[in-house]
């Protein structure tokens, strides 16, 4: 059973297109789902969790629509927003409980789960204090041990990295991986930031202006199948033509052509199209597959990591 | 846990390695999701949970609702050897009380009703809720149970202080309860009735804006001007001739609840108190109007509330 399956998404703000016909079908794992501000990432969350209505088209998560089934959703999820959601004058320990306790928990199991959940996000003796003296990276743990405590089985986090230094980026990109894969628990990361998904995704999915730009798993993005990037200065288009020509595999993007290096044929391929077109050639380099350059072209907006 | 060093552990990350335990208990359903929203709120109205700057305003409030029962009943205490009908001289009564001192009830509200409401769309904490196993009317009636439980708490308050204090200064105690019971038991419908109606209106208030300052000063603006604006056009009308200027009186807020808190004591309206000619019965049915109209709004508010 597909985690997550959407099909003919669509969702209008009046006349803004967040969701644009989105067909996406997701297997467990950890699962990054990357675009600019405003491609529709948290749209489609909030869709997944029943807090939006679809305008057409339908979603469902672990086989439950998100419009019909969406208290039996709400019970298997973990959501932690984009923004602030904390109340300041309550201690981590009480606010955390209670919002265990709203989800079903009974009383001393809510306790329970609060302490090991804030254990394990990495709050110790400060989780008695209250938030609104807590820096950004504690209060995103907060968040984080909130969407946890009731033990989901899916996990959506909705930029969990926003507004963390370095360090405190890193440890939480740390914790959502161990999150997905010590404890079995599917998350999916929405993030603009594609040096993050990187690092912690089995999953890519990429959205912009609503569309599904990509969906593959993160290894066929960054696989070690080396890459060719041939710039010229003009006659890029006809020397993809000419290089695919050869039985290669190529692909306009930015000044040049990136050629994915199959066999060492590839090398004589690309040196005779150049010739033969004699074109002004700038540089031949061999890269690896990059998770930016599917956003190059897109969406030169999105975020690049670092 | 116990067999780590915190200090230590936190300072590398090692003691997130302790394993994660999925859970495999009990799950409760949608009733007891309400349940804890409103014990959450309940004590939120008083300040409990809360820091002790939060305790302050109802406490006080509170206090100074009861204090007057608390000072007749020192008084009477003293002198009452000497009185006999001790009901004549009452200045406060079951029936009257809220009449007198509604005001620091208005206060009570504006105050509290915010602290429930507002606080959860400034810090925004309701996406969080209605992610959960929890409805948008499911939120809004338990915060209006909340409301409503913490007033009519502060209600009971002074009238068994009445009560007691009535009892204790007869002579024989058990004739006396059977005395008082009767005149004091019209006092619960009558403070269900203050309480529903006052919390109801305050929260649908209070739920359109996220800001505390607004809330109450939109709650004490309704109360005023609800009051004012019927007494200026009856006062008007009585002299151009409308005779149904004085049906407006059915729109105030705290009037109509006055009259309908004396029809549960029985007790006719005085042409002091009361302007115009609406009996007790119809203020009753005024109040519960407010109450049912108040509770729509806010539900719909909270239907139409952005997540």
């Amino acid at each position: 059973m597909a985690l997550i399956e959407t099909v003919g998404l669509t969702k209008h703000f009046g006349s803004v297109k967040a969701l644009e016909k989105l067909d996406l079908s997701v297997e467990p794992g950890i699962i990054g789902l990357v675009g600019a501000n405003g491609a529709g990432k948290s749209t489609l969350l909030k869709i997944l969790l029943g807090l939006l209505a679809p305008t057409s088209g339908s979603a469902s998560v672990l086989g439950m629509d998100s419009v019909r089934e969406t208290r039996a959703i709400r019970h298997v999820v973990g959501y932690m927003p984009e923004h602030d959601c904390l109340p300041p004058d309550v201690g981590a320990t009480d606010f955390v409980t209670h919002m265990a306790r709203i989800s079903g928990l009974p009383r001393t199991a809510a306790r329970e789960r609060t302490a090991e959940v804030l254990r394990h996000v990495g709050l110790y003796e400060e989780r008695y204090r209250q938030i609104g003296g807590y820096s950004t990276g504690m209060k995103q743990r907060v968040k984080l041990a909130q969407a946890l405590v009731h033990d989901p089985k899916v996990l959506l986090l909705d930029e969990p990295t926003n507004g963390l230094d370095p360090t405190g980026r890193d440890e939480m990109l740390d914790l959502i991986k161990r999150t997905g894969t010590d404890f079995g628990i599917t998350v999916v990361v929405a993030s603009h930031l594609l040096g993050e998904i990187e690092q912690v995704c089995t999953f890519l999915l990429a959205i912009d202006g609503g569309h599904l730009l990509q969906a593959a798993p993160i290894s066929f993005f960054t696989q070690r199948t080396p890459v060719l990037a041939v710039e010229v200065e003009e006659g890029a288009d006809r020397l993809a033509a000419a290089i695919s020509a050869r039985g290669a595999r190529a692909q306009l993007y930015g000044p040049g052509v990136l050629v994915a290096i199959e066999s060492d044929a590839i090398y004589d391929a690309v040196r005779d199209a150049v010739a033969d077109l004699a074109l002004p050639l700038v540089r031949i380099q061999q890269e690896r597959g990059r998770l930016e350059d599917l956003f190059r072209d897109a969406a030169p907006t999105a975020g690049s990591p670092q | 846990m116990t067999a780590r060093n915190p200090a230590a552990s936190s300072a590398t990350g090692s003691i997130y390695d302790l394993g994660y335990r999925h859970y495999e208990g009990k799950r409760n359903g949608r009733a007891y999701a309400m349940w804890s929203l409103f014990v959450e709120g309940f004590r939120g109205v008083w300040g409990f949970g809360r820091p002790m700057t939060a305790k302050a305003a109802p406490f006080i409030l509170a206090g100074l609702y009861a204090l007057p029962a608390a000072i007749q009943l020192a008084f009477s205490s003293t002198i009452s050897s000497r009185v006999t009908a001790s009901d004549q001289m009452d200045l406060f009564a079951y029936g009257n009380y809220f009449q007198r001192l509604s005001f620091f009830l208005i206060l009570f509200c504006v105050a509290q009703a915010p602290e429930l409401v507002c606080r959860d769309q400034r810090y925004q904490v309701l996406p969080l809720y209605f992610t959960r196993a929890m409805g948008r009317s499911e939120y809004a009636l338990a915060r209006l149970g909340s409301l409503a439980s913490a007033i009519f708490l502060l209600l009971l308050v002074p009238t068994a202080g009445l009560f007691v204090g009535d009892v204790l200064m007869k002579p024989d105690t058990f004739k006396a309860i059977g005395d008082e019971l009767p005149k004091a038991l019209p006092s619960l419908p009558a403070n269900a009735l203050v309480s529903v109606c006052l919390a109801s209106l305050s929260l649908a208030i209070s739920s359109f804006s996220p800001r505390r300052a607004y809330s109450a000063i939109g709650i004490v603006a309704y109360m005023l001007l609800m009051e004012a604006i019927p007494a200026a056009i009856y006062s008007v009308g009585q002299n151009a001739g409308w005779d149904w200027a004085d049906k407006l009186f059915a729109l105030t807020p705290i009037t109509s609840l006055i009259g309908g808190v004396f029809w549960f004591f029985g007790e006719p309206l005085t042409r002091q108190d009361f302007n115009g000619s609406l009996t007790s019965g119809e203020y009753l049915a005024a109040a519960l109007g407010s109450f049912v109209v108040a509770t729509a709004v806010l539900l719909f508010r909270y239907r139409r509330m952005p997540a």
